[in-house]
């Protein structure tokens, strides 16, 4: 009994001195997509960080539930510093003041931000894109779909395609096929008509379609020879075809939507202040372009895209040839449908 | 006393680390305290109200402003709003920010009932209310309905959910045959591989049982993604497929039903014949010897004297397999196509996806229930075969 209680009061006083050293080293936890996306955020951007000011910043990975947040913030045990959020889960952390507001003197100047890439509580992490992608190697010279239209005719363009197995992006794309503009689609996907409308178009595409769910999946699919054709997430295909040298091209003017993360700090963080500072100095457009620089999505400062090597930005969604064929992501709407619709989609898939 | 002393930190393990979070989970699929306990005032006005023009009365409106500003100030608006827009679409930001202008004084205005409507209009949406005045209590049965393709219609009768949404009964089913497949198509290769395990000189019996006991030992993600290799449309099948001249072109083996089948019997056969195999062997060899002997020929011979015998190892074999299967979900959602998800697939949906835990408890429940009542089936099978073979 006494050799187990030493045992126990020697653990727990190991256990108190390596607190003690955890809160000497003070590092700041940030929350990423995890993946491709941390590891250039890492590269590009924190790393940098950590040099000039000493401060280690720890990365975890989410999917981005603000239900986590809100879970830490009730329960006075937050974890997080800084997360990246989609546009939607920060429109609702904000309102429920689960996110810091952010003042101009930490994000600088709203007139230098690009629009809807600076938020009441959030600076913009990045601008990505969901974009049609093909395989060169099945239509050769410039004979692969060149429409959403395309994407649907499986008569002309035989073969598998891969989609993204959610409601949001998919749904959008479908109606794309079914000729609705970029400019008209909330008009009409926010009547039932409009989204039964979507759902149809997707009837006529499912015996042909092989779903993806994690985007290492849906390039595997891509590789395999599953599909000849995919929706994708901009910045991945073009990391595979810059540095793995792979056959896919990116149907740009086919139209695509596009949508913004924010980095934002969570309230009552262990590191709240730190947090706040991080994104202040994140702010300096030398110090965001250094994510854009190695993965080829936008941020949010104007200045940053001047500091991008050309060849490079011509990658980027909000490049001045990519944006005229772009549409944003409708995040009201999404915020209020997202449960409903990701629902149905589930339900239908499985029919 | 030593005894009980020496079992409790297992008890309270499993009680404490295991049964009470399960429990904890699943008392989700009937609580409605995030909605009863935050609006408590607008549903005792609500009770006693007398709707004038499809809206309730001015009461009903102060009552309402009082609990949203509390709730905000407690910061639970976000959960209520949460709540109400998964049983009303478009209502998320109508809570948030009534709660925001309630708790900053700025629905204080008589009457409240007017001054809600014109800065919030959609407080005017029967709908709303109607959804509103059916959270009576701290408990809903709203989740459990739903579980089995039911809701809540007008005058609060059951019905049945709209077609485009009824799915989970279709997957309940599905999750069963699944399983049901598996567990035949892993007896019907196991028992002449345990056959043969028991009936091999030492040295082989030995061989072939490392051979069965190996992939029990390699993670299950890796056995299931390999299957993805092998089966894809350039994947070794296919290839050996073309180049025989068997087809023409690739066929789609990867994704669908068939692919399922192959990775969930290859994940599980193991346990089917460790369980057949450790009752074969006290069946002694000489019974099968002396039916042959006595004139039966072989296949006689097994099927009368072999398979009775070994008839509990099978049973226990199945319901193992069986209830492993049901709760399959790393497989189906790597290897299956959107129609060949289980149950479990859709709980993590709902769980972490759409954060609608209420069903995602109901649906486990569920799960729940039938495993007990599969285990129940195969105990009592079990039990009647005991008392067969002693009589």
């Amino acid at each position: 009994m006494k050799t187990y209680l030493r045992t126990i009061s020697a653990m727990a006083l190991a256990l108190s001195a390596s607190t003690l050293v955890a809160s000497a080293a003070d590092p700041i936890t940030v929350v990423g997509w995890g993946g491709t996306w941390d590891k250039a955020y890492k590269d590009g951007v924190w790393d940098k960080y950590t040099e000039q000011t000493g401060t280690p910043i720890i990365q975890e990975e989410w999917a981005g539930e603000v239900a986590k947040v809100r879970a830490q913030v009730q329960a006075g045990n937050v974890t997080y510093d800084v997360v990246s959020v989609e546009a939607p889960a920060m429109e609702i952390g904000c309102a429920e003041g689960l996110f810091l507001p952010l003042t101009p003197d930490v994000t600088g100047d709203p007139q230098n931000y690009l629009p809807g890439t600076l938020h009441e509580c959030g600076v913009a992490s990045d601008t990505w894109a969901t974009i049609m992608t093909y395989n060169t190697n099945v239509f050769k010279d410039g004979t692969g779909p060149k429409t959403w239209a395309d994407f649907w005719d499986v008569e002309k363009f035989p073969g598998k395609r891969g989609l993204y197995s959610q409601a949001q992006f998919t749904l959008e794309n479908a109606l794309m096929a079914d000729g609705v503009k970029g400019e008209d689609m909330y008009k009409v996907l926010s009547t039932p008509e409009g989204v039964d409308r979507a759902f149809a178009m997707l009837d006529k595409l499912k015996p042909n379609v092989v779903w993806w769910s994690t985007t290492t999946q849906g390039i595997q699919n891509l590789d395999s020879g599953e599909v000849v054709m995919s929706d994708a997430f901009n910045a991945r295909i073009t990391n595979e075809v810059v540095q793995e040298k792979k056959p896919y091209t990116i149907v740009w003017d086919a139209g695509f939507f596009y949508g913004t993360d924010f980095w934002a700090v969570v309230k009552g963080a262990p590191r709240e202040k730190e947090g706040v500072d991080l994104l202040k100095w994140f702010s300096i457009p030398e110090n965001q372009a250094g994510f854009s620089k190695l993965y080829a999505y936008g941020t949010g400062r104007k200045e940053a895209a001047a500091l991008i090597p050309a060849e490079w930005a011509a990658n980027l969604p909000t490049s001045d040839e990519h944006i005229k064929f772009a549409t944003a992501y409708d995040n009201d709407f999404w915020t209020e449908n997202k449960e409903a619709l990701e629902e149905r989609f589930k339900a239908w898939q499985a029919k | 006393m030593v005894l009980a002393l020496l079992v409790l930190p297992v008890v309270l393990f499993v009680v404490l680390i295991f049964l009470w979070p399960v429990a904890r989970f699943l008392a989700l699929s009937v609580d409605n305290s995030d909605m009863s306990g935050n609006l408590p005032r607008t549903i005792v006005a609500l009770s006693q109200d007398v709707p004038e023009s499809g809206l309730p009365s001015e009461a009903v409106f102060v009552a309402l402003v009082e609990d949203l500003a509390a709730a905000k100030r407690a910061g639970r608006e976000g959960v209520l709003a949460q709540l109400v827009n998964q049983r009303l679409v478009g209502t998320r930001f109508l809570i948030i920010k009534t709660a925001k202008d309630a708790a900053d004084g700025k629905l204080d205005m008589r009457p409240v009932r007017e001054s809600l409507i014109d800065r919030h209009s959609g407080w005017s949406n029967p709908a709303l209310w109607q959804e509103l005045s059916r959270q009576k209590g701290a408990f809903t049965d709203y989740y459990l309905l739903n579980s089995v393709d039911l809701m809540r219609g007008e005058d609060n009768a059951i019905a049945s959910v709209p077609p485009d949404r009824a799915v989970f009964l279709d997957v309940l089913l599905r999750t069963i045959w699944i399983s049901a497949v598996v567990t035949v198509l892993c007896a019907l290769l196991a028992l002449p591989l345990a056959q043969a395990i028991v009936s091999a000189p030492p040295t082989w019996s030995r061989l072939m049982f490392a051979l069965v006991l190996f992939p029990l030992w390699t993670s299950l993600l890796v056995r299931t993604v390999i299957w993805i290799i092998v089966l894809q449309r350039n994947g070794p099948v296919n290839a050996t497929l073309m180049g025989l001249g068997i087809v023409g072109e690739p066929l789609n083996l990867v994704y669908t039903r068939f692919s399922l089948y192959v990775a969930m019997v290859q994940v599980l056969l193991p346990m089917m014949v460790l369980s057949i195999v450790a009752v074969m062997r006290r069946v002694p060899a000489t019974y099968m010897r002396a039916a042959l002997s006595l004139g039966a020929s072989w296949l006689t011979a097994w099927r009368r004297v072999q398979l009775p015998l070994i008839l509990p190892g099978i049973l226990s074999g199945g319901a193992i397999v069986f209830v492993f299967s049901l709760g399959y979900y790393i497989t189906p959602t790597l290897v299956g196509g959107p129609t060949d998800q289980m149950v479990s697939s859709y709980i993590a949906f709902y769980t972490n996806n759409t954060l609608n835990w209420g069903l995602g408890a109901a649906l486990s429940l569920q799960l729940l229930l039938i495993l007990l009542m599969f285990a129940f089936l195969f105990l009592t099978a079990n039990a009647i075969l005991k008392r067969r073979t002693a009589a």
